[in-house]
């Protein structure tokens, strides 16, 4: 296999630092600016509304460790990241959250909230009934009043009125970060792109656990490092990766080294978590509200019609993939469900599929076997 | 004359193959893998010399397969098995489309292509329910050698039915069948026939067309080359030296390598290769 041209690993050091050491981001950003902190599950959670109140939401994930407390808390037979998200809990790393909130999504992270909300103290918590039928026309009108009652729960909590003009800044901000976000991934379209998918990942995670406005001004800095960076490493072959939540670095790290290069993404942890922008209605929480109502859906939502399959066949089509490894955490129903229409759309495009269950530790030498056979197997040349 | 070579190192057993520029076979090799891998390659390529008195300047080129494909010291590259077995089957036996690989720790369905090229494949997850390691279980706790419970489950007429095929509880599963004093033969005889049945699922979801061909160290064992012909509805592509198959493929694609390097010469249309026996 070719080797590549290293890119310059420094580019990415600051979203990697972040990711790798969130508590003591948290903490020192509790310390600046005296607010509060919140975990959230799930990225239907409307963030605009938390930082207009001065709160840094921070998304709730794994650290990919065998553990031994989510037992007596839940099923074995529920997915991997959800036990994962509540075994962090369990062992008091994340002792300086104010409060945990929710939005419904399925019912395994679910569980992890209310297992959470049982055996560890909170100051505040908080269920949004996000609605599963996004579809209908019903759905922004009910999210949005559903919204106006966590912006008064919220209220009540912190013994203080949410401005709306804080509501419109915070929309700013973070539509500003999602098309900042969207700019780099413009970046991987190109032939030899200028970052590879673990820096995609790395850069997206780490936004879910700082503070937007420091993520906005890392990027745009990043920006302009990565038009000058030198691009001589190859792409060799291009892939997507989607799936159920993923944030495996170490998966896409080996893939990376095998002469492949992730160009685009369908993970909540990836494009589905900002790739739509809060479009202004003339009220600030029905804007949100739609916003998170005709987002790309996760597979919980999108039903009847499967929206998901035509979007995902566009971005492959548009980042121009050879192949696509589907990741599933294992038990996931819902992606499960997707998957097989998903691989027949993509299939019939003529992009071959990967499917790789994941678990809490990843199998790294049994993937690299599979992984490299769907190279072998996407190389249209004979081998030698 | 120039040689190329395969070595396979796979979880329970190291196999190679070595081959003249023509694809001719010179030699082949068999031992057990052990704890050293990377011993267990240089080991399989010393026995290759031996055996056909090649000198290892004559090797031209090394290709390394199976688990510990990384790990052997001479292979100039590594090819995944998956692509090994489909290109070997497909040489072996020109029509194979599917092949099914059964080894110690797994197994895999490849769907090939008419060039011998890999079109689609699936492998077991991270157990080794209903590989080669459960048959080697179920042989330990019945007190047989591997080698013979194939055509001991021939004999069974009334199969008894295993509640898993997880390679840890077959033992207490067969145990409680001989509590209740069933014949060994009918044990064995479920024993294939619930591996077969998952490793059709397997195939299933690549999807099976005609020639089916075997490979991988359990194809030696005819009890299950019958269970899956009956499960699959067809006969199967097997012979004895179906282990071989994965370390045959990689000395295939080593030939070509060999071949594409000497400038301008262009690669003989390949003959099927017969297996001569030593």
């Amino acid at each position: 296999m070719a080797q590549q041209a290293a890119l310059d690993p420094k580019t990415f050091e600051t979203f990697r630092n972040w990711r790798v050491n969130r508590t003591k981001y948290a903490k020192e950003w509790q310390e600046r600016t005296g607010g509060k902190i919140i975990g959230y599950f799930c990225t239907y959670v409307p963030e605009e509304l938390l930082y207009a109140a001065n709160i840094l939401p921070v998304r709730v994930l794994g650290t990919h460790e065998v553990q031994d407390v989510t037992e007596p808390h839940i099923f074995a037979m529920f997915c991997p990241f959800c036990r994962d998200c509540l075994a962090q809990g369990l062992k008091g790393r994340f002792d300086y959250l104010d409060g945990l909130v929710i939005a419904q999504s399925c019912l395994h992270i679910r569980q992890a909230f209310t297992s959470w909300q049982k055996h560890i103290p909170l100051d505040y918590s908080y269920y949004l009934p996000m609605p599963h039928h996004v579809q209908s026309p019903h759905a922004t009108p009910f999210l949005t009043k559903e919204l106006e009652t966590f912006r008064q729960s919220l209220e009540t909590w912190l013994g203080r009125k949410i401005d709306d003009d804080k509501i419109d800044e915070a929309i700013d901000v973070y539509n500003r970060n999602r098309e900042l976000l969207w700019k780099v991934y413009e970046l991987r379209k190109q032939v030899s792109p200028p970052l590879t998918g673990e820096e995609a990942m790395e850069m997206v995670i780490s936004s879910q656990m700082v503070d937007k406005r420091d993520h906005n001004a890392a990027l745009e800095t990043l920006l302009g490092q990565l038009a000058k960076r030198d691009s001589d490493r190859s792409a060799g072959t291009r892939l997507m990766i989607l799936g159920s939540e993923d944030d495996d670095i170490e998966f896409l790290r080996m893939v990376e080294s095998c002469d492949a290069t992730f160009v685009v993404d369908d993970h909540c942890t990836g494009t589905r978590y900002f790739w739509n922008n809060v479009e202004r209605n003339g009220n600030a929480l029905s804007s949100i509200a739609e916003r998170y109502v005709k987002r790309v859906p996760c597979p919980t939502k999108d039903w009847p019609k499967r929206s998901r399959v035509d979007h995902v066949l566009a971005l492959a089509k548009e980042y121009d993939v050879l192949g696509a490894i589907i990741m599933q955490q294992k038990f996931c129903d819902p992606h499960e469900l997707d998957n097989p229409a998903i691989t027949k759309a993509l299939n019939a495009a003529g992009i071959k599929t990967l499917f790789l269950e994941f678990d809490v530790t990843v199998p790294i030498g049994q993937f690299k076997v599979r992984v490299e056979a769907f190279l072998e197997m996407l190389a249209e040349d004979d081998l030698f | 004359m120039k040689y190329a070579a395969g070595i396979d190192v796979g979880s329970t057993q190291t196999k190679a193959v070595l081959l003249d520029a023509s694809r001719a076979i010179a030699a082949k090799a068999l031992i057990d893998t052990g704890a050293n891998v990377k011993r267990a390659g240089q080991r399989a390529l010393d026995a290759l010399l031996e055996a056909s008195g090649v000198a290892r300047s004559d090797v031209g080129f090394v290709v390394g397969t199976g688990y510990g494909r990384y790990k052997i010291e001479a292979g100039d590259t590594q090819v995944t098995e998956i692509s090994c077995h489909a290109r070997g089957a497909q040489m072996m036996y020109p029509a194979t489309r599917t092949v099914i690989d059964m080894g110690g720790q797994d197994t895999k369905a490849i769907k090939v292509g008419p060039e011998g090229d890999v079109a689609d494949f699936c492998m077991n997850d991270k157990c080794a329910a209903g590989t080669g390691r459960f048959l080697a279980g179920a042989a330990d706790v019945l007190g047989l050698s591997l080698d013979e419970i194939g055509e001991i489950s021939l004999k069974g007429t009334r199969p008894v039915r295993l509640t898993s095929v997880c390679t840890v509880f077959v033992e207490s599963d067969i145990l409680s069948h001989l509590a209740q004093n069933q014949k060994v033969e009918d044990i064995l005889a479920g024993v294939h026939q619930a591996i077969a049945a998952r490793t059709i699922g397997l195939v299933r979801r690549t999807g099976m067309e005609d020639e089916v061909t075997f490979t991988g160290g359990v194809a030696r064992n005819i009890g299950m080359v019958r269970a899956l012909e009956e499960k699959l509805g067809t006969s199967l592509n097997y012979s004895d030296e179906s282990h071989h198959i994965g370390a045959f493929g990689a000395a295939l694609f080593a030939v070509d390598h060999l071949l594409a390097s000497e400038q301008g010469q262009i690669p003989a249309e390949p003959q099927p290769t017969e297996w001569v026996d030593e």
